[in-house]
């Protein structure tokens, strides 16, 4: 697991209501957005609203609702997500961001009826710019 | 099985995954970098890791694939492919859908030129039974990965080598994982946890818990699994430091498995590929927590002349040491080890290819 490389530095970008940033897979295989359970975006300690989250990977946009049955997308270990939410982060400025995501592990099963899932956080001040 | 063995030597993907996800390294340059220097001639790769919109192959790239793999001298071993059995949210798949998913994962092996899936747990005897007509229409044979916390002794492993037994296709064996058959709880990541902040007293305790279940043998079902996970968590909650817990527990019993070497003769005859798990090498050039002395011994007086793929896993927390010198350091130890047996690792390519071909050909219990 490498939860420190979840936050692409330097790629906080705002525009209107709206701030996002790019994220990387803190996992080793591709995963399908069924397994893309959750995420938390917070900007200088302030979260976004969960239902204004949205997920963009492979040129398509999701809200994690969609996600749960989505098995023909696959985020791939080399590819930045896009994780965008309503939060304010003034253009110009440093930020401290975080990112919370939450995995579920398609092939280890911890029970007969239960996945394993993965709690993961990365926290990364840098400069936001206008979209 | 007469005569000493001679394992080939190489290594998984997997092992560098940390300069591939960082983008150091992509799939071509991760390939001619393992061939220049020595790491094979074995190659493993993970569908899931490595091949973009896996375990869809176009036919372009699996040409280009193998291509690449024979220019550079390398033998394809395995394919690392995953039994996805929780990917719905709401429910597991039916063994009769996860032979669905394995079958295209199979097909995908064939294409890209293994001859070899590593496949895994969650498959159940009677689905192995049913996908071994269709490795064998594709030529791979299914090798189930026996891992910590399961062991080759495990019921649940015993009752896949006796329906291997059963059935009694060539096509169908298990990799061995030696983090099954691990001897201390590794040096490194102690070290890791160490730079996190854990204090001296606490790392003591946690080396001494699993030096309690080493002595007391693998837990002998998954309630007893449960139990030692659960003393990991509470270990690391009565000594301050709770956010430790889940990771002691995974890496405690998930990764360093406490069983005996000598509990893989269970299963030896069926063994058709092996990870060389490891985690680290000390400054004597030695593995602190692996005994791959042991295990190259026992696999050269089995007559194993199968592949072993290093398998470096100190990855996940060594940030601080290259995992390239790691590896080569533990492929050290393997070829000094097989002499020491009377026997060699095999390390050309043409050698290795005749060698692995008479291996997965000839009958399980030859």
């Amino acid at each position: 697991m490498i939860p420190d490389r979840i936050i692409e530095q330097g790629t906080l970008t705002t525009a209107g209501p709206r701030t996002a940033v790019e994220v990387r897979l803190p996992w080793y295989r591709a995963l399908p957005g069924s397994c893309i359970a959750g995420a938390k975006l917070s900007v200088d300690g302030v979260e976004a609203p969960a239902e204004s989250l949205r997920w963009s990977m492979n040129g398509r946009e999701f809200g994690f609702e969609e996600l749960v049955d989505e098995t023909g997308e696959w985020w791939f270990p080399t590819d930045s997500a896009v994780l965008s939410g309503e939060v304010q982060a003034s253009a110009g400025d440093d930020h401290e961001v975080r990112v919370d995501l939450t995995l579920y592990i398609p092939y280890i099963i911890i029970s007969d009826t239960e996945t394993l899932h993965i709690e993961e956080h990365d926290t990364k001040t840098m400069k936001a710019v206008a979209g | 099985m007469t005569g000493l063995g001679t394992p080939i030597q190489g290594v998984t993907l997997y092992s560098f995954t940390r300069a591939f996800h960082g983008r150091e390294y992509d799939l071509e340059g991760l390939i001619r970098k393992v061939a220049a220097e020595g790491y094979g001639p074995g190659l493993e790769v993970i569908g899931f890791s490595s091949f973009r919109g896996f375990p869809v192959i176009e036919d372009s790239f699996a040409g280009w694939f193998r291509d690449l793999v024979d220019e550079v001298g390398l033998v394809t071993t395995s394919l690392a492919v995953n039994a996805d059995i929780g990917i719905h949210r709401d429910r597991l798949l039916t063994q009769d859908e996860l032979i669905e998913y394995m079958t295209l994962q199979i097909k995908a092996a064939a294409k890209l030129g293994f001859p070899i899936a590593r496949v895994q747990i969650s498959i159940e005897p009677d689905s192995m039974e049913a996908l071994a007509p269709i490795a064998e229409d594709h030529g791979v044979t299914l090798a189930l990965e026996v891992h910590a916390d399961q062991y080759a002794s495990h019921p649940r492993i015993l009752a896949l080598r006796d329906r291997f037994e059963k059935v009694g296709s060539p096509f169908l064996g298990f990799t061995m994982d030696w983090g099954a058959t691990v001897s201390g709880f590794a040096p490194s990541l102690i070290e890791a946890y160490r730079r996190r902040g854990a204090s001296e007293e606490l790392l003591s305790k946690v080396v001494d818990l699993w030096d309690t279940y080493y002595e007391q043998g693998p837990p002998a079902d998954q309630a007893q699994h449960g139990q030692r996970f659960g003393s990991f968590i509470g270990l690391a909650a009565q000594n301050g430091r709770p956010d430790l817990g889940i990771d002691f527990g995974i890496n405690g019993t998930g990764l360093f498995g406490p069983a005996r070497v000598d509990d893989w003769l269970e299963i030896m005859p069926w063994i058709r590929h092996v990870h060389g798990k490891f985690f680290g090498i000390d400054e004597n050039g030695e593995e602190p927590s692996v005994p791959v002395r042991d295990l190259i011994r026992l696999l050269v007086e089995s007559g194993y002349s199968g592949a072993i793929s290093s398998e470096y896993e100190g990855w996940h927390w060594n940030y601080w040491q290259s995992p390239f010198e790691i590896i080569a350091g533990e492929q050290a130890v393997q070829r000094s080890a097989a002499a020491d047996a009377g026997s060699r690792m095999i390390t050309d390519a043409a050698e290795a290819r005749s060698i692995l071909n008479a291996h997965l050909a000839q009958p399980v219990r030859g």
